[in-house]
């Protein structure tokens, strides 16, 4: 039996009159990848926020490896593993691509300012493990040739391969990718797709968004579907394919009154 | 600490209260208005007030009305004050359309930080404060006493005069006016539409640009109102009288809940009554402070204000 | 056209030297550097003199004088996208330290220094933990709040001067053998220069590690920042702090060379001031600053007519700077990096 090492209970959160998300239950395996789709606005990114520390849940908890995080501010949930990549991709533009990656590999240090300045032994330490960690990700993730490259003149594909390599710096038990794929042709997706699975053999989860069918059906080992706010489906890719119930959710019911 | 005055005034105070909250309800309602659009604070706005001040006496030149002049009749007041309101409310709605065009269009345009259009905006303001304090050579201008300023009747310790009646009177005459724009007008509708949501505006054929600008001239109309209201009351200005007056009106906005009309409303009243409270337990100097203090506490402990909608925060 | 561009400007020909320099070459023009602006008041000539003030006076304050703060200033606009429009705050804390200490007790002066910069670091944690929580805008106002309570609570406090303020504040001890006299301001220019290059030390090791990278993530974005692991708001609060402490180490010197001061002194148009130069130079980049501090502190000096209209020109500077050159008059732009193999 698979340990469960991201879990989500009966999430609910509502803004104003809005209930976003309605005692959603979900959860991601050690070493599965796992993705969750459903029409626009059906809460998927929320769920994100939520798990992230973005926003409070109404009610319901969530858990990482069995801690629960809520509560938690986005930076220690983010140096408990928890990471991600945004659908918007928002990179630190006027950095370049190693200092967008070190500054996610600093958060997994303890060095303070003080330290920084006089030069202590941790700190210097901490300073070289830190670029280290950085390059090898770059390396990784095939981007060292654009270390030195300020993020904001990367070429798309590779924006949207930094943005995982920064949060893959975090160390992160579940790694939340939000549309990963958006704007790649289908090449870049393939690739996208190795990627990924390279990502969970070197032992992280993945808890994945994504509109496109073909990446998901490829790359998951499980879909969860939402629609609304509400869990509709929670099975292997090809059950939910045929499941009505998601087909439904896409292409919306028959008006019966019509 | 003197209590007693607080208790034996406090009909005199609370009256005041009511009519310099007035005054900042002018105000406040164009930081609240281009919040409302822009979801930023003009910071120039409080220059745009000032410079309704120094129309208002500029018109007592023109007209050749004297510092130490005698009273003018109703008549005469009646006819002069409209003159000045409406001289006031034209020169700062102008300077509100013209300050848009040069310090925020653009960077609205572009999308352009934050950090930018404050610092554009302050900019602007300490622009116009300086050239106007050139321009008065720092002095204080003193303005005509118009109307006499006797006690019409007396309420327990309240004195109402003339020019507090006219005050009260005249904003809300313009309060109604302004319901009667955002809520039953074309341009309400756009400044309503574009507050919420300027994108979708945009794309159901509102001009988003046209109706800045309008949002800017409405409220720099309302603080010339407001400036000739004050000058009435106060009877002088300076180039810098801005600031204290905009700090007082920014603070009634924020705590009513910025980019809430009605929470300009009571948030200015709300903002006048404390003032005269404090001023007379605490003394005068200290007035600004404690109207800091409100600042900072509203947006510690209740951001949204009395009445406010959620502050927005970024979509992830 | 952006090639053209590139290939006549100066600053990536300097550039590009700077990459391919060695340490001893840098360290060599590092030297050079600092001997010339030490040696400025020797080479002082009519070309560089500033008409009606002494340029040792002139270069004391406003330039150096002005360059720290900017610094200061810098970390906590330029570097961390904080808009603090009570700066001034920091300053006059300093300088009351200075004139307190100084002036009713018998304390080293080097003590009062640390204890200037200690209170006004105090001060900037007092701001910053309840300021800090909040946006962009109100963050803006509160510090502008802030600067103008410090200004009025001087004014109404009788204990150090009120409106009055303080006179008979004593100078520095000698130093290295110079006195610190009303004639001379030279020890003062090298005195505050020393200071200047002591703060750009700390500033540029730290931004060469985590808290510079912790900063311009925070003025990047934020909310991201915070997902990265970074603990934004202790940043922003060291920011503040740091900020605080130049600017109280400022004040204390000034106090120390003024000899009298008075809450007058200290007013918002000074905030802005140096926050023109922090926009004019390029915010966040440090040598950009440096430079418009000096710009900005030095040409209404030289040309006389524009001194009463500083006010105004420093105004329409900042309106047209953020619309037609956010970035500064010398971008932040990095330099693309080479990177070595550890």
């Amino acid at each position: 039996m698979a340990r469960k090492v991201l879990e989500v209970n009966d999430l609910t959160i509502k803004f104003g009159g809005v209930t976003a998300l309605n005692g959603v239950t979900i959860h991601v395996d050690e070493a599965e990848i796992a993705a969750l789709i459903g029409p626009n606005g059906a809460g998927k990114t929320t769920i994100f926020n939520v798990v992230t520390g973005y926003y409070a849940p109404s009610s319901g908890n969530f858990l990482l490896d069995g801690k629960s995080l809520v509560g938690q501010r986005p930076h220690a949930i983010a140096r408990q593993g928890l990471s991600r990549t945004f659908q918007n991709i928002r990179l630190f533009g006027d950095m370049t691509a190693l200092e967008n990656v070190s500054t996610a590999a600093d958060g997994l240090n303890k060095s303070g300012l003080i330290g920084s300045l006089f030069g202590s032994p941790r700190s210097r330490r901490d300073e070289f493990n830190s670029r280290k960690k950085a390059e090898s990700l770059l390396q990784f993730i095939g981007l060292e040739h654009r270390a030195g490259q300020l993020a904001r003149n990367l070429p798309y594909g590779d924006q949207r391969r930094l943005e995982i390599a920064r949060a893959l710096a975090l160390n992160p038990k579940v790694l939340l990718l939000d549309e990963p794929a958006a704007g790649f042709n289908p090449q870049e997706k393939s690739e996208l797709g190795q990627l990924i699975r390279k990502i969970r053999e070197v032992g992280h989860s993945i808890l994945l968004i994504e509109h496109d069918m073909s990446l998901v059906m490829d790359v998951s080992d499980r879909v969860m579907v939402l629609d609304f706010g509400n869990k509709i489906a929670d099975g292997k890719p090809r059950e939910i394919q045929r499941d009505q119930r998601v087909i439904d959710a896409y292409l919306g019911v028959a008006d019966h009154d019509s | 600490m003197e209590f007693s005055i607080l208790v034996s005034e406090f009909a005199s105070l609370t009256f005041d209260g009511i009519v310099v909250g007035a005054i900042y309800a002018l105000v406040a309602l164009g930081y609240t208005l281009v919040y409302g659009v822009l979801r930023l604070i003009n910071f120039a706005h409080s220059e745009i007030f000032m410079i309704g001040t120094m129309t208002c006496y500029a018109v007592t030149l023109v007209l050749g009305i004297a510092t130490d002049t005698d009273p003018l009749t109703l008549a005469s007041f009646t006819l002069v004050f409209l003159l000045i309101i409406l001289a006031a409310s034209l020169a700062s709605g102008v300077s509100a359309v013209i300050l848009e065009f040069v310090a925020y269009r653009r960077l609205r345009i572009m999308r352009a930080s934050r950090l930018s259009s404050l610092i554009s905006a302050i900019g602007a303001s300490f622009f116009l404060t300086e050239l106007f304090r050139i321009i008065t050579e720092s002095r204080n201008i003193a303005f005509p006493r118009l109307v006499d300023k006797e006690p019409i009747f007396v309420i327990s310790s309240a004195y109402v005069t003339f020019d507090k009646v006219l005050v009260l009177i005249g904003a809300t005459a313009l309060f109604f006016l302004l319901n009667r724009v955002i809520n039953h007008s074309k341009l309400g509708l756009g400044i309503r539409a574009v507050s919420q949501d300027e994108t979708t505006s945009v794309l159901m054929g509102v001009n988003a640009s046209r109706v800045v600008s309008l949002t800017f001239l409405l409220g720099g109309i309302l603080a010339g109102a407001g400036s000739a209201f004050y000058m009435v009351f106060y009877e002088t200005t300076k180039a810098n009288v801005g600031f204290l007056v905009g700090i007082s009106a920014f603070t009634a906005a924020v705590l009513g809940g910025i980019g809430n009309v009605r929470g300009a409303l009571l948030g200015s009243f709300t903002l006048g009554l404390i003032q005269q409270y404090s001023s007379a337990v605490l003394g005068y100097n200290w007035r600004d402070v404690v109207t800091f203090v409100i600042l900072v506490l509203v947006l510690l402990v209740k951001p949204t204000g009395l009445l406010g909608e959620a502050l927005q925060r970024a979509r992830v | 056209m952006k090639k053209i561009l590139v290939l006549f400007n100066p600053r990536d020909r300097f550039g590009d030297w700077w990459d391919r320099a060695t340490s001893l070459q840098r360290g060599m023009f590092r030297l050079v550097l600092i001997g010339l602006f030490f040696a400025l008041p020797f080479i002082n000539n009519p070309v560089i003199d500033t008409p009606e003030t002494s340029f040792e006076s002139v270069l004391f304050y406003p330039l150096v004088m002005f360059a720290i703060m900017a610094v200061g200033l810098n970390v906590v606009v330029g570097k961390s996208g904080i808009l603090d429009l009570g700066y001034v705050a920091f300053f006059a804390i300093g300088a009351y330290t200075q004139a307190v200490f100084g002036i009713f007790t018998d304390l080293n002066f080097w003590l009062v220094l640390l204890l200037g910069m200690g209170f006004a670091m105090l001060a900037g944690i007092l701001l910053g933990v309840p300021a800090l929580r909040l946006r962009g805008d109100y963050l803006a106002i509160i510090t502008l709040g802030f600067g103008e309570i410090v200004r009025i609570i001087a004014v109404n406090t009788e204990a150090i001067g009120g409106a009055a303020g303080l006179t008979g504040i004593p100078s520095p001890p000698p130093i290295l053998g110079m006195e610190f006299s009303v004639q001379d301001l030279r020890p003062y220019y090298w005195l505050s220069l020393t200071i200047l290059l002591l703060v750009l030390w700390g500033i540029v090791r730290l931004s060469h590690r985590k808290p510079g990278r912790a900063w311009e993530a925070i003025r990047e974005d934020e909310d991201v920042a915070a997902f990265m692991g970074v603990q934004t708001f202790r940043y922003k609060l060291w920011a503040f702090v740091i900020g605080g402490a130049i600017g109280g180490a400022a004040g204390v010197i000034y106090a120390s060379q003024i000899l009298s001061i008075e809450p007058k002194m200290f007013e918002l148009n000074l905030s802005i001031m140096i926050l023109a130069c922090v926009v004019f130079g390029g915010m966040g980049n440090i040598w950009g600053v440096i430079f418009g501090a000096v710009l900005l502190g030095y040409l209404p000096e030289k040309l006389r007519f524009l001194t009463d209209y500083r006010i105004l020109i420093f105004g329409i500077l900042m309106v047209v700077m953020m619309n037609l050159r956010p970035n500064g008059l010398i971008p932040r732009k990095k330099r693309e990096v080479i990177l070595e193999k550890i």
